[in-house]
């Protein structure tokens, strides 16, 4: 009895300490992550960043950040903050303590409303001040190299006033502009600041009810209406082949990420299920996702910043959703204004205009492995994504993705069978078809003595039978006369 | 007997107007065959949805339900019976109600033979042959309009612009079938609320 008891406890106590340590351990997000089936359906999936810290302005010893507005990461891994309410740009190391901090420009003194900042390889700053309207760019040291403050061309009206609030560098230094005020499209400068002209304009979209509602108004009414007038960039990021990937507020827009080449047209791959536009159901009440901040992963991946919900959706170089995260709430890793979302190579980094503070994101395994799988794919290794993208299938047997990767390096390697399998799990149509062919034209060529034997004895059946019929029938008309008689009645 | 329930629709897809001549006046044709093709192609919408091969088939699995297909077949096939009957009955139309149901039943053959052997055909598709599937379904539906269209012509012994008018008249009479339906449908929801709640009220007071 007395054993029997103490082998309970010992078991109770295991039970116990065990499932302590497993919520010890187990990540738990303040967000429900989750990604859009086939059926466009959002279906529950393992998180692919949780929370892992909190940064603010006091974290760094130093005044707490007021109303930052950008963020940017650095190639040497510097983070810079645009505190905006502070008038000052917060320079940090990666190892979260303060490098320094710009608060004024020699020649033109504090900043007036800094709003976007960006950063190329030489440690060059380029500050985009609306405030001033001013596009200032800094050296490492801190000397001003260059300032743009009234670019002159004959495509820019007369009195135009330059209000820039987000900039982006390529390699070649030329510089993209986000400016207020300005529909025409993305402003470029080359290095000098010399304005080369407008990229990327949003076209005008005029839908049939407004149309018919125009035509049947008077002029007086006309003069009332609402000027149809595109929609304004709300942010940009550079890929590595030197291509824009911005984003706009456009509501109801399919498009309201763009990736751009140099001459300004949109070349976004949208071969995923669905529009590459955040979220494709919401409430009425609530809307689509509203892009303020877009950020270039590397290879092909970028992740968007959705102000309406507070969510960071990452799309692949397809177009496929990869996964979702984040929402607005109090809590520790939740967001109340997010402004920007940076990626520093392994964290996601996503910049609070209210809470005043970074949230810093760590991958999960299933993160992780979705990235590393997405980057080998995009590199072309696809063989070596397949045992990747079986353990994401391990972590997550609803991820499409996954099928539909294995299914494209099965074809690859002639396994078409199992790539049929695959493709139909991912419900792939395209590829299924191409994989279902080939495998189709081999069992046919296997296949084919049997099918040929077959048909030549099925031929000689029919045709004896036919032979055998017409003899009976033969016979029969010499032996019973009424029959024929019958025949001949019919 | 057993022979004509399996040859009489054969005969009716290829020659419409004399087979139709001949199942008003011969008395062709039975209501046995017409349940039975009915059923058939209630099946055959089941094996299509069920069955049609991965390139053609678009159907959620989690929404397939039987009993909806069946409702789907003959909700429509009775409204349509009852409407063609009410408007032609007006229309000084030769046709009998059994007759209606027996030529719209019949109609429904070229579907019973053209859907079930593509949903077998199209599992062995690629994206490029699936036209010919959406061919030959558009072809069983043209073909079924085209021998309900003779057949309503030759039991109710209309000219052409008749039949037409009067299938489009039946068309609307099903959608005021249907609305009176929901209408009276609601009445009596709200009677029996209405009646539960005086009950309830009742309860409540003693």
């Amino acid at each position: 009895m007395r054993i029997k008891a103490m082998v309970s406890a010992i078991v109770m106590a295991s039970v116990l300490f065990t499932t302590a340590w497993i919520d010890v351990v187990h990540a738990s997000t303040p967000y429900e992550a989750y990604n859009y089936n086939y059926w466009e359906e959002a279906v529950a999936s393992p998180a692919a960043f949780v929370p892992s810290r909190t940064v603010g302005g006091s974290d760094l010893g130093i005044e707490p950040f007021l109303e930052p507005n950008d963020m940017v990461i650095a190639p040497s891994g510097n983070i810079y903050v645009a505190d905006t309410g502070n008038k000052r740009i917060v320079v940090i190391r990666p190892d979260w303590t303060l490098e320094r901090i710009i608060d004024s420009v020699e020649g033109i003194g504090s900043f007036g409303t800094v709003s976007g900042l960006y950063v190329d390889e030489d440690e060059t700053l380029y500050i985009a001040d609306s405030g001033l309207g001013k596009l200032i760019v800094l050296t490492k040291n801190g000397s001003v190299k260059l300032i743009i403050d009234n670019p002159q061309s004959d495509i820019i009206a007369a009195g135009f006033k330059f209000t820039p609030t987000k900039v982006a560098v390529d390699d070649a230094k030329r510089m993209y502009v986000v400016a207020s005020g300005v529909f025409e499209g993305i402003m470029q400068f080359d290095t000098d600041g010399e304005f080369l002209g407008y990229i990327g304009t949003n076209e005008v979209k005029r839908d049939y009810y407004e149309i018919i509602w125009r035509l049947l108004s008077t002029k007086e009414q006309r003069s009332q209406m609402v000027l149809f007038i595109p929609t304004e960039f709300s942010n940009l990021d550079i890929d590595h082949k030197g291509f824009v990937y911005a984003t706009n507020i456009d509501l109801n827009s399919p498009t309201p990420i763009k990736r751009l080449n140099p001459s300004g047209e949109d070349v976004l791959k949208r071969f995923g299920y669905f529009h590459v536009k955040g979220d494709i159901r919401f409430r009425a009440s609530v809307g689509p996702s509203i892009f303020i901040d877009i950020k270039y992963l590397g290879d092909g991946i970028y992740s968007a910043l959705d102000s309406n919900q507070g969510r960071i959706f990452t799309y692949d170089a397809e177009g496929n959703l990869l996964f979702i995260y984040g929402m607005h709430a109090n809590q520790n890793g939740t967001f109340k204004t997010p402004v920007a979302v940076e990626y520093d190579g392994v964290n996601q980094l996503v910049l609070d205009r209210a809470k005043a503070n970074i949230h810093v994101f760590m991958p999960t395994m299933f993160g992780e492995l979705v990235l590393e799988a997405s980057r080998l794919h995009y590199n072309g290794y696809s063989e070596e994504a397949v045992p990747v993208w079986q353990q994401v299938l391990d972590l997550n047997s609803n991820y499409d993705i996954a099928y539909i990767g294995i299914g494209r390096s099965l074809v690859m390697s002639k396994r078409n069978e199992e790539a049929i399998f695959y493709f139909k799990q991912g419900m792939e149509r395209d590829q299924y078809s191409v994989a279902y062919k080939r495998y189709r034209r081999e069992e046919m060529k296997e296949q084919f003595g049997t099918i040929m034997t077959t048909i030549v004895i099925a031929a000689v059946m029919i045709i004896g039978l036919m032979i055998w019929r017409k003899v009976r029938s033969k016979r029969q008309g010499r032996t019973a006369t009424y029959s024929a008689g019958r025949d001949q009645a019919l | 007997m057993k022979q004509e329930l399996i040859s009489f629709p054969f005969q009716v897809i290829f020659k419409p107007f004399s087979s139709f001549w001949d199942l008003k006046y011969d008395n062709k044709g039975s209501m046995k065959a017409s349940y039975l093709l009915i059923a058939f192609t209630i099946i055959a919408f089941i094996l299509q949805k069920q069955y049609a091969g991965f390139l053609v088939n678009y159907t959620d699995p989690r929404a397939i339900n039987s009993i909806m297909d069946i409702i789907t077949v003959v909700i429509p096939f009775v409204l349509w019976v009852v409407a063609n009957w009410s408007i032609t009955t007006l229309m000084d139309g030769e046709g009998k109600f059994t007759e209606i149901v027996k030529v719209t039943a019949y109609s429904l053959t070229p579907i019973v033979i053209v859907y079930i052997p593509m949903t077998f055909i199209s599992r062995y598709m690629a994206q490029e042959e699936t036209a010919f599937y959406y061919l030959m379904l558009s072809i069983a539906s043209l073909w079924f309009v085209w021998l309900l269209f003779v057949g309503i012509m030759t039991i109710h012994q209309y000219t052409v612009m008749k039949t037409i008018v009067t299938m489009v008249l039946t068309i609307i009479v099903m959608g005021i079938i249907v609305f009176l339906g929901a209408l009276v449908l609601s009445m009596l929801q709200q009677i029996y609320d209405f009646i539960y709640n005086i009950y309830r009220e009742l309860l409540f007071r003693t």
